[in-house]
């Protein structure tokens, strides 16, 4: 099966709609600096790539992420034709890990007004866009790519047209800070497979796309999603098991007929974490076998930080710009990597341009919630 | 496809099983101590929602005989999906760690805090402990999220991703979700089932409790009954009622009412899974007809509506 996706909305540190995260992306910019919404005198790091969307710097205020995934969705619906402030009866599947938790955090903190029904997003979109078919799933880092899966099992059932999937999620101090903990030297940026890796920084972000069982005459589409794998470790809390994520990948691929020699571009989970990166490499090697060297390998957290349940999404509206344009982001930061990923073909320097028309996406979250999508160029 | 409930767990300080939702124990009932169900082991550092959940997954995986004696699975670990609804969970913790960056610095909190800070612990604990490898969904979706979640989890089977899927909905009392929610007291439990396809929950010689009928959702309490009134086509015996503090007149008179959130505490994001409980337990009781189950009232994003139905006539 292949879904069309007729809209894309994003933003990030490093870009505000699609096009301008694409291309920063592309010239290697990054989105890391110095904390903008936490009292510094509390935190030994001090770094993360935040949206800068706050009255001022150092003082917080509540639901950014809601304001973030509103942002994000308005702008998929507009580039597909659909009415923003109307989206009633249309499927809204937002993946999150860490919902309006950072309002929670004010309101413990400062005691600001924030309502239980604030902290998930149903309430916020019925306002802003007059949906009533929205549902908030916290799936840790792999919630976007999560909610993908879902939409195309909607779809495929024929109980919906469309569908919008977004992703969304912004710094929470307690999540930040209890990274910290777990993090002995505070990293500066995230270099996703570098043998120097110092673990991974949280970042900020959005991303919405519209799928559509079958596109209007005449309507664009910016790529197929053609299949989302997904499953569970059932190993550990935190730390990823390289066998459940090789069989989500295998997955992924096979529910489309697909083989490792067939996918152009593999757009990796890379979190700069000791863990992730190992079992992540450990996994495509498996996976992909003799074909590990074929695909071209890219890591955007480089330069957007762990944007969470966001990530998988921006991943994916990256992704679909990469394979219209043929043009693949470089991993900022990766200089020497790790033994387990040494025969990939990692992107680095510069962005790559290849004619690309298979792209596979991994996202992989706390609990061992693992999910690979496989994505296609519109033809 | 036919989704059936094919087993339940209840583990609420006034009711231990199905049957007990509709015939409850005295209200001042203690509260639940997970210690006591299922021992000490690899409680530590659990959240309390984690901690129910174990509790109500192990009681309802047995009830569907999905596990053995021993604890070992009896089907596939990759067949069985979990879906965990909760919207106060990990609530305590975020206001603990939060508390203690502000008291002190980050460096003062506990590396043990870091999983129960992603919301989808719960889900994810269930899955380790019980060793369940299908996808593994954590719902934190306001009033509607209990029936919200058993739709996804039908939808799961459905989809051909998995043949049975845990459908756990958890709430915990404490005095930071009470102080969140403005005092009142919630459930303080965990309610879960198991769905199942008709056919492979018979092919396991295991019986129907319930089937689900058809699901609704939408803006607005009447709206979502006129729904579930379509894929009905048959007046409800029983009308379970969303959480909200008056209903609008003129609603399915005449339909006897069951108000789970007023009887047990404020079920919020377990409303819904407690609600398939009861209804099963209504049907093991005798209930015949449709049961609908509603959440999520006008004062609420959106309401949604589940038909349930007594398996003879599925």
């Amino acid at each position: 099966m292949s879904w069309a996706v007729t809209g894309t909305g994003a933003v990030a540190s490093v870009g505000r709609n699609p096009g301008e995260l694409f291309a920063n992306l592309c010239a290697g910019v990054s989105g890391v600096g110095k904390l903008k919404g936490f009292d510094l005198s509390r935190h030994e790091a001090v770094f993360a790539y935040e949206v800068d969307d706050r009255p001022e710097t150092g003082a917080d205020v509540p639901r950014r992420a809601t304001a973030l995934l509103i942002d994000a969705i308005g702008q998929a619906a507009r580039d597909a034709g659909l009415d923003e402030r109307d989206l009633s009866g249309v499927p809204i599947l937002i993946g999150t890990g860490l919902r309006e938790l950072r309002s929670v955090e004010l309101w413990q903190r400062d005691g600001i007004e924030f309502p239980p029904q604030d902290l998930h997003f149903g309430t916020a979109l019925r306002e802003a866009c007059n949906a009533d078919d929205t549902h908030t799933f916290s799936n840790a880092c792999s919630a976007g790519l999560y909610a993908l899966a879902l939409a195309t099992d909607l779809l495929e059932a024929g109980t919906a047209e469309t569908v919008i999937v977004a992703g969304v999620d912004v710094l929470t101090e307690t999540m930040y800070g209890l990274l910290e903990r777990v993090q002995p030297v505070p990293p500066e940026r995230v270099r996703p497979f570098d043998r120097n890796r110092a673990g991974v920084l949280m970042g900020e972000g959005a991303a919405a796309v519209v799928l559509t069982r079958t596109p209007a005459a005449g309507q664009k589409a910016h790529g197929v999603v053609r299949s989302v794998a997904v499953n569970c470790d059932a190993f550990h809390v935190t730390a990823p098991d390289p066998v459940g994520i090789a069989e989500a990948i295998r997955e992924a691929q096979s529910r489309v007929g697909l083989k490792p020699k067939d996918i152009d571009l593999v757009m990796v989970h890379g979190t700069g974490t000791l863990l992730n990166d190992e079992a992540e490499a450990i996994a495509l090697a498996d996976a992909f076998g003799e074909d590990a060297d074929k695909p071209l390998m890219t890591a955007i957290k480089s330069m957007t930080g762990h944007t969470s349940g966001a990530s998988g999404l921006l991943n994916l509206v990256v992704t679909l710009n990469a394979l219209a344009e043929g043009r693949v982001p470089p991993t900022v930061g990766l200089e020497d990597p790790v033994d387990e990923a040494a025969g990939f073909r990692l992107v680095t320097g510069e962005a790559a341009r290849a004619p690309l028309a298979v792209a596979q996406l991994n996202a992989f979250g706390f609990g061992g919630v693992n999910a690979v999508a496989i994505v296609e160029a519109a033809r | 496809m036919n989704v059936v409930v094919s087993g339940t767990g209840v583990v609420l300080s006034r009711a231990a099983s199905a049957v007990e939702l509709i015939e409850p124990g005295p209200a001042d009932a203690p509260p639940v101590e997970p210690k006591d169900l299922i021992g000490r082991k690899g409680l530590r550092y659990k959240d309390r929602a984690t901690q129910l959940a174990y509790c109500a997954a192990r009681a309802a995986l047995r009830d569907a005989a999905l596990v053995d004696d021993d604890g070992g699975l009896t089907v596939a670990a990759g067949s069985v999906a979990v879906v965990v609804s909760s919207n106060y969970g990990n609530i305590d913790t975020i206001t603990r760690a939060m508390d203690t960056i502000t008291r002190e610095t980050a460096a003062a909190g506990s590396p043990m805090d870091l999983p129960n800070a992603s919301s989808n612990v719960v889900a994810s604990s269930v899955a380790i402990r019980f060793g369940l490898r299908g996808p593994n969904l954590m719902l934190c979706n306001g009033a509607t999220s209990g029936l919200d979640a058993l739709r996804w989890g039908a939808n799961l089977i459905r989809a051909g991703r998995v043949t049975r899927a845990l459908v756990l909905g958890v709430e915990p009392d404490n005095e930071a979700v009470r102080a969140f929610v403005g005092g009142a007291r919630t459930v303080d439990g965990a309610v879960a089932v198991v769905l199942e396809s008709e056919e492979a929950a018979a092919d396991r010689g295991v019986p129907a409790l319930a089937a689900l009928g058809g699901a609704v959702r939408g803006a607005g309490l009447a709206a979502s009954l006129a729904k579930l009134d379509d894929a009905a086509g048959e007046r409800p015996a029983l009308w379970q009622v969303p959480e909200a503090d008056a209903l609008p007149e003129g609603l399915l008179d005449g339909v006897p009412r069951q108000d789970l959130g007023a009887r047990f505490g404020l079920a919020s994001g377990a409303l819904g899974i407690l609600q398939c409980a009861a209804a099963a337990g209504w049907f093991a009781r005798g209930g015949a007809g449709p049961v609908y189950a509603s959440a999520g009232g006008d004062a609420d994003d959106a309401s949604a509506g589940l038909v349930l139905l007594r398996p003879a006539a599925a």
